[in-house]
């Protein structure tokens, strides 16, 4: 049931990927659509004079502005999923803040609590964490977009406690019968856990200055403090832990762009003219 | 834009072969037996066979199974020929009481000899693993950790021995049993 669940959860991560590619092609001819409108805009607005003058230098390079700030939004998939599952509860903001073209500082804050039965054992873990590191961003965007596939890195700290609701007793040679679950209430508190995390993400600018995008992680926890005679079996931020010290993870995000200052760069014609055929 | 769909791809197909900790092995050390050897009482360091040896629990009719694959109707299930038992106590008490009839199966009835151990311990319940959740292990207790009666006036277990209180694993003799 649990591998299915995983099937069924993999393949609509692999279907949305699609989705996010579907949806990139028709902003492309609507962003081309403005820009043509635009562009007598400007030509009337700086010259009044010598008209053909511009119009040479556009054929040689295009002036492009990219706008820099701060971008902050909130996972959707951990707010959400408190409505549905009574089991978890969470929140988790999200950050960025562009430094170079292509480079962003990223950062995650968030607080989880979640309630997770395992066949012999009930526990839950609720705490806060904060992840920070950078984004690059490969997508190459025309002329004024501002989407961005990007691979990061992260690295993550969580402080959080957990709580042993029941569990069962192992034994393989039950002659005395079968013992129900043990209830306890045992507390384990001021655990602490760090991680490294890559990840792949993409945000589509839906409206302006308004961002939905998606991302998945894998991670890989190399600091684990573990409380006495059990084990951190779930680390907010982190996730579920396995047998070995990985982890994954996926959002969901919406975020607001808040524009601060803007970059003039050029980006010369030729470039701009194979760009189209690549996407057909 | 393909090559991020493949890696993407990659990457969630990755995914789906992590979880696979869900199953408790059977080879994961959980919830000990007791472990009696016995010794030939004549030359105490050689291990000696029981003969046809059927151990019960106190209050339980069936007896405990020696071999798992022989039929649930089948007595020879329920003893045992050789010269060491596992027994497994009770977890959720302090204290376990066994019948251990030797020569069970003897049609001569006065040649039938049931000896009773009493053992006496403390539990402690021990994290394992998410998939197997806890084990107990056992510690047989300083004062009176085996007590041995006879119900029918004959002792067959000449001498019984404690080697190790700490029973944590099914590797090593607990007790050492001599007749």
């Amino acid at each position: 049931m649990r591998h299915t669940l995983k099937f069924i959860f993999s393949l609509s991560l692999l279907f949305s990927m699609f989705l996010g590619y579907a949806q990139d092609v028709p902003e492309v001819s609507k962003n081309k659509d403005t820009t043509v409108t635009k562009k007598p805009k400007t030509e009337t607005v700086k010259s009044e004079t010598a008209k053909p003058a511009i119009q040479e230098t556009q054929k040689d390079s295009v002036v492009k502005t990219d706008r820099y700030g701060l971008r902050v939004g909130v996972d959707l998939y951990k707010l959400t999923r408190g409505l549905y599952d009574k089991d978890y509860k969470g929140v988790e903001f999200v950050g960025d803040w562009r430094l170079t073209k292509t480079y962003y500082l990223a950062a995650e804050l968030g607080y989880e609590d979640k309630t997770t039965e395992d066949d012999r054992l009930t526990s839950s873990a609720s705490g806060s964490y904060v992840k920070a590191g950078f984004d690059y961003n490969f997508y190459q965007n025309w002329l004024d977009m501002e989407n961005l596939i990007t691979i990061g890195m992260r690295g993550g700290f969580s402080t959080f406690n957990q709580e042993l609701h029941s569990y069962k007793i192992y034994n393989p040679n039950p002659y005395w019968g079968e013992l129900p679950a043990i209830t306890t209430n045992q507390k384990y508190s001021g655990l602490t856990a760090g991680w490294l995390e890559v990840g792949l993400g993409l945000k589509a600018q839906v409206v302006k200055n308004v961002f939905v995008g998606f991302g998945v992680q894998l991670k890989l926890l190399v600091m684990n403090n573990e409380p006495n005679n059990f084990e951190n079996l779930y680390i907010p931020g982190f996730n579920r832990t396995y047998d070995g010290s990985f982890g994954v993870g996926f959002n969901y995000t919406v975020s607001y762009f808040i524009p601060i200052y803007k970059k003039k760069t050029m980006a010369s014609e030729t470039a701009k003219k194979e760009e189209p055929k690549k996407k057909k | 834009m393909k090559k991020i769909i493949s890696i993407l791809l990659l990457f969630t197909f990755g995914l789906s072969s992590c979880e696979k900790d869900d199953i408790c092995d059977a080879n994961t050390p959980t919830t000990p037996r007791l472990i009696i050897t016995f010794y030939d009482i004549s030359s105490p360091t050689k291990t000696k066979n029981v003969k046809n040896l059927k151990v019960i629990g106190d209050e339980m009719e069936e007896g405990i199974v020696f071999n798992e694959s022989l039929a649930v109707d089948d007595s020879l299930r329920y003893v045992t020929s050789g010269s060491t038992v596992s027994i497994p106590l009770k977890v959720n008490d302090s204290t376990s009481t066994f019948k251990f009839i030797y020569d069970a199966f003897n049609t001569n009835p006065a040649a039938i000899n049931t000896d009773v151990l009493k053992f006496n311990y403390t539990t402690q319940n021990v994290y394992v693993s998410r998939a197997c959740g806890f084990k107990t292990v056992f510690q047989l207790r300083n004062v009176l950790p085996i007590v041995q009666t006879d119900p029918d006036g004959s002792v067959w277990m000449t001498e019984v021995d404690l080697e190790n209180p700490n029973i944590e694993s099914e590797d090593e003799t607990h007790i050492k049993v001599y007749f």
